[in-house]
């Protein structure tokens, strides 16, 4: 009886990550030799992964077969970031045209793959984000520019977003498109007006850089976080932070949130070493608790997506792009 | 675009008139133009990151004492682009350890200060490391200098002595693939005993006006 009530209690004072599932290996990609991916984006409907590889090609593959559906040698610069917008129709691919100057987005259609839109800006784009309806997209001008928010239909910018040093690494609009958040380099989190770039609240309780921003699906919250390791929930109405998630030991370098608002996919990185992002974390955020967790040695996670109730990553490793799904 | 006259009159303004007078006047001009280019050129910016910290306390004096590393002094002068000291600038400057990892939790190697009535300034600190996971090969000392009416300038430090450069920081500069101009990477003296060696960088900062 003793014993029975000593292992009852045991399993009460586990802590949930305990009961954390790992993640499933889904598919792997081979790429020619030598070539690497950097970054990728997963679609939402889970069927397209596009990776920014090595040598400078964009490659989009299914996720199904593995097989390359296309190769995007694009003669533009560097391909820098790339994101496939909220319905899965259009990939943007963000150029570095003059190193650290100047950029160059394009907008390609996923039906046709052919270039939709051209932005072309002195600045050089790192992030991108479409709006939810897609009509607009906004960048973060990396190091040193300022982030822009584009009119899609019209190609002209429509807000400047200037932080006072060190730009901006990430940005999420809120789910009507009138509120951006942005990731800022001089530890600042921002909210601002998408239509006119007015900054409409800033969380002082920041001290080291955020690298990664969101609003949640309902925008009533924005969450962020980066070198100080814990993700800050922050009322978007206020600029305050009403609660953090459980701080870990690895820097957030970048999170998705799923469509209904409950879960949420961390990606952390070693704070000993920079290159390696081989952590993920899948939070269900009102609870606070842990539903999966995944770190594997030898890989980068490089993007990924939530698909219905799975979250869909890549990890690169050598010449291979390895899809998982968690939980 | 300056005119003849304007090319003279400054010349009498800074008393080189005298000097110049055996050149052209063209050459007087490509002269003048010449070393008003250099006044001018603003201390070029690198990229801010990783690590900024918020709220960093005011203090020069980074090393304490018994921290292993080669003691660095790091000393220079604000100007703006017109050749003027600025006395209003605050420096903040922040740096990984001798072994190359930065402090997140704290504020070792990370210092603020305000310059002196000559816009003058000095920090000590020790030689950064290079990054272990070689993410970025070189030693380097972040930099945000602000002062009223100027550009907030964003830059980074780099140490000629650094192995990188195999002692040619001219030509391989861009090992470092951030670095985009070797003005930045400075000459390193090195003064005292073999066993304890000190190293002074000096780094002039050239703001631009807004």
């Amino acid at each position: 009886m003793r014993l029975n009530i000593a292992v009852v209690m045991l399993l009460c004072c586990l802590p949930i990550t305990v009961l954390a599932q790992s993640a499933r290996q889904e598919k792997t990609i081979d790429l020619p030799s030598g070539v690497s991916v950097e970054v990728s984006s997963v679609s939402p409907a889970g069927n397209l992964i596009a990776a920014i590889c090595s040598d400078h090609v964009v490659r989009v593959w299914s996720a199904g077969s593995g097989d390359l559906v296309r190769s995007l040698q694009e003669n533009s610069g560097l391909p820098g970031g790339l994101q496939f917008s909220n319905d899965g129709q259009l990939l943007a691919v963000s150029f570095e045209t003059v190193k650290y100057e100047k950029g160059m987005i394009k907008v390609f259609d996923v039906a046709s793959w052919k270039v939709q839109t051209d932005l072309t800006s002195e600045c050089m784009f790192c992030a991108i984000r479409f709006s939810p309806d897609r009509r607009r997209l906004a960048n973060a001008g990396n190091f040193f520019g300022d982030s822009y928010v584009w009119d899609l239909a019209t190609q002209k910018k429509v807000a400047t977003i200037s932080p006072p040093f060190g730009g901006s690494s990430a940005l999420s609009f809120s789910s009507d498109g009138k509120l951006i958040a942005t990731a800022d380099g001089d530890g600042f989190v921002r909210i601002y007006n998408a239509n006119t770039g007015t900054l409409r609240g800033t969380p002082t309780e920041f001290l080291l850089e955020p690298f990664a921003v969101a609003f949640s699906p309902d925008g009533k919250s924005v969450l962020a976080g980066g070198a100080d390791k814990v993700i800050s929930v922050i009322d978007p109405e206020n600029g305050k932070i009403s609660r953090t998630i459980p701080k870990q030991a690895g820097l957030i370098l970048s999170f998705d949130i799923s469509r209904d608002g409950k879960l949420t996919a961390v990606v952390y990185q070693s704070s000993q070493s920079m290159l390696d992002a081989n952590h993920i974390m899948l939070w269900d955020l009102d609870r606070e608790a842990v539903l999966a967790d995944f770190q594997k040695s030898g890989i980068t996670i490089t993007g990924g997506a939530f698909v219905g109730n799975h979250y869909v990553f890549a990890a690169a490793s050598g010449n291979q792009l390895t899809l998982w799904a968690i939980p | 675009m300056l005119t003849r006259r304007d090319v003279l009159q400054k010349c009498v303004t800074l008393g080189s008139a005298v000097i110049a007078s055996h050149f052209s006047p063209e050459a007087m001009l490509a002269a003048f133009q010449d070393r008003e280019k250099q006044v001018r050129k603003p201390t070029p910016p690198n990229v801010l990151g990783p690590f900024y910290k918020r709220l960093t306390p005011m203090k020069s004096v980074l090393r304490e004492p018994g921290d292993p590393g080669m003691p660095l002094t790091i000393f220079g002068q604000v100007f703006n682009t017109r050749g003027d000291i600025v006395p209003g600038t605050t420096i903040e400057i922040w740096q990984t350890n001798h072994q190359g990892y930065y402090d997140l939790d704290g504020y070792r190697y990370r210092g603020k200060l305000q310059v002196d009535k000559s816009a003058a300034y000095t920090f000590e600190s020790v030689i950064p490391g290079h990054y272990p996971d070689k993410s970025r090969p070189c030693q380097h000392v972040h930099y945000v200098v602000a002062a009223p009416g100027h550009k907030t300038l964003v830059t980074e430090l780099y140490f000629a002595t650094d192995p990188v450069f195999e002692g040619d920081p001219q030509k391989n500069y861009a090992r470092d693939p951030v670095i985009q101009t070797p003005e930045l990477i400075r000459p390193v003296m090195l003064t005292g005993e073999p066993n304890e060696m000190h190293a002074k960088v000096q780094f002039e900062l050239r703001l631009e006006r807004l």
